[in-house]
């Protein structure tokens, strides 16, 4: 068959810049959902279980203290999961606007690499809303929730987490014929995730192997890389920023060859 | 000078073949498309003139064979080709989250038009088309003509030297369809190389220069309308309407003299270059007709011969 496709960062640009253009449009209407959910499991988890939690907290922190960051990572998986998934599938299946745009100088591969690009600018800026959110309610409780300047790289961050969770997403919708399968991405990838990658609870405490399971996934590297830069990065922060780099950089062309395929006959 | 111009070749397809799983919708087919010109493919649902468009404008690889598109081969120029064509696809693909006028605007800049170019061609093309009370009108507000009208604006954005149409006006009322063929007849004028499928034979035959007829993957006749209708059928139609028996009665009748007889349902189409002599022999052998239609051969007739008057799914 023919050779693998890597896409054009021009074709790629002109992608991201419709979904700009459209966002601009909508951006008030639209966000808001996104960045009331951190701040509804901020209250319920972090105020209301959290002051069951006995005093000490988890590795010296108060419990909102210790959930804060890891909420910054996942809303950044949500929010490049949705991207990668529904709207994809919507401008790819029903409203065919990638049909549109492949008979113009962008190509199918460009879309893709535009598309990943748009979600991981989608996460950066709800995560930096969100991360000026508790910087405030850190000085509202008198608990900083963000207490080192290293956090200034967290918006650069939740934009490379974005793009690796929506290389996910859209290697789902490569795969899948109708929407209703999501079901199974959110349900038996998203929200283990969610629950099991540290921001809740320390997964170090396990028994193996579920420390070592934990290592293999995802979210589990952006929630210990957002918790290090809002508190202070070491040496291990850069693992776990070159472990998404790679995996994002592994994975990236599969998709990308395989919505070719099934947008060029 | 003109007549020069327009036999420069500007779209080349030798033994031109696609192949979906085992399934033929391409079979081998060969055409030359001159610069300048309309050119169309007329066929059933089904004869594989979606899939040749596609190849053209490079959403289907071709299996085997040769395409060159404004000189360059398909398989190796894919950017360098969308680049100077231009495409109204059958299905409505308009970006429904963009209004009238930014519809145009963004897709200026897949082609990397600047934005007052692209500013600028936009309001040429919403006028041209007769959009512009309605650049600010959402997508979804717009008729299906007004719909197909934007889809042509938006296909010459790039100011393509040639516009590959799908099936342009299929599902639109008469009035719009008129506006349609006025538009590509001013685009023809122009000097753009037109490139259309069509089923209706009327579009055919006022728009197309040449046309090759598809069927089954494969083109069965090509020509100009004049040359196919000279060539496939004769000039003038008889058409004799009457019950079934009086038909089977009057079938032997004129099929001595006519060049070619046809059974619809309720009629019988005689086919001549003398229809006063069939009419004088239809007169004498006494046999009741209703009622005698009597006109010039069309492509449709021409369509119909080679294509069977079966329905083809």
């Amino acid at each position: 068959m023919g050779a693998i496709r890597v896409p054009s960062p021009r074709g790629a640009f002109r992608v991201w810049q419709r979904n700009v253009t459209i966002f601009r449009k909508y951006w008030k209407s639209i966000m808001f959902p996104n960045f009331i959910e951190p701040l509804l499991y901020l209250a319920a988890l972090g105020l209301g279980l959290g002051a069951f939690i006995q005093q000490g907290g988890i590795n010296g922190q108060s419990y909102i203290q210790y959930i804060a960051p890891g909420l910054l990572a996942s809303n950044a998986m949500f929010a490049a999961s949705f991207e990668s998934t529904f709207n994809t599938f919507v401008k790819f299946e029903i409203n065919k606007i990638y049909d549109a745009i492949i008979t113009t100088p962008v190509n199918a591969e460009d879309v893709v690499a535009g598309e990943y690009l748009w979600a991981g600018t989608r996460a950066a800026l709800y995560g930096t809303a969100f991360l000026a959110v508790l910087t405030v309610l850190g000085f509202a409780f008198g608990e900083p929730l963000i207490s080192s300047w290293w956090a200034l790289f967290i918006p650069p961050a939740l934009l490379v987490i974005g793009v690796m969770f929506s290389v996910m997403g859209t290697l789902f919708t490569s795969l899948i014929q109708r929407i209703d399968f999501y079901a199974y991405y959110f349900t038996l990838v998203v929200t283990p995730l969610f629950l099991f990658s540290g921001i809740f609870f320390p997964v170090e405490n396990f028994p193996a192997p579920v420390p070592q399971i934990a290592w293999f996934t995802p979210l589990y590297h952006a929630v210990n890389l957002c918790r290090a830069l809002a508190t202070g990065p070491s040496l291990a922060t850069l693992v776990d920023a070159a472990w998404i780099l790679v995996f994002t950089a592994g994975l990236a062309l599969v998709p990308v060859q395989i919505m070719r395929r099934r947008l060029i006959g | 000078m003109i007549r020069t111009q327009s036999r420069t070749s500007t779209l080349i397809a030798r033994e031109l073949k696609k192949s979906y799983d085992g399934f033929e919708a391409v079979k081998g087919v060969d055409f030359e498309v001159y610069r300048g010109e309309c050119y169309g493919f007329l066929g059933p649902n089904g004869a594989g003139k979606t899939t040749t468009m596609k190849m053209i404008y490079g959403a289907v690889i071709p299996t085997d064979g040769e395409l060159e598109v404004a000189g360059l081969d398909v398989r190796r120029c894919e950017r360098e080709i969308k680049r100077r064509i231009g495409v109204v696809p059958q299905e409505n693909n308009l970006d429904d989250d963009l209004k009238v006028k930014e519809n145009l605007l963004v897709y200026g800049r897949y082609y990397d038009l600047p934005r007052k170019v692209a500013l600028r061609r936009a309001e040429e093309l919403l006028e041209f088309v007769e959009l512009t009370e309605r650049a600010e009108s959402p997508v979804d507000q717009l008729s299906g003509g007004m719909k197909r009208r934007l889809l042509i604006a938006r296909a010459l954005i790039n100011d393509p030297e040639i516009v590959v149409l799908d099936e342009p006006t299929t599902g639109l009322d008469p009035q719009a369809r008129h506006l349609v063929w006025d538009r590509l007849r001013a685009l023809a004028a122009e000097g753009k190389t037109l490139v259309l499928t069509t089923h209706y034979m009327e579009e055919a035959a006022r728009l197309c220069d040449r046309l090759v007829i598809m069927e089954g993957g494969l083109i069965i006749a090509q020509g100009s309308p004049k040359e196919l209708i000279e060539e496939h059928v004769s000039p003038q139609v008889l058409e004799f309407r009457a019950g079934p028996e009086e038909l089977e009665r009057l079938r032997p009748v004129v099929e001595a003299t006519a060049d070619a007889v046809e059974r619809t349902g309720e009629a019988l189409l005689v086919f001549t270059a003398d229809a006063d002599t069939i009419m004088d022999r239809v007169r004498e052998c006494g046999v009741e007709v209703e009622n005698t239609v009597y006109r010039h051969a069309g492509l449709e007739d021409v369509f119909l011969r080679l294509t069977g008057r079966r329905l083809i799914e």
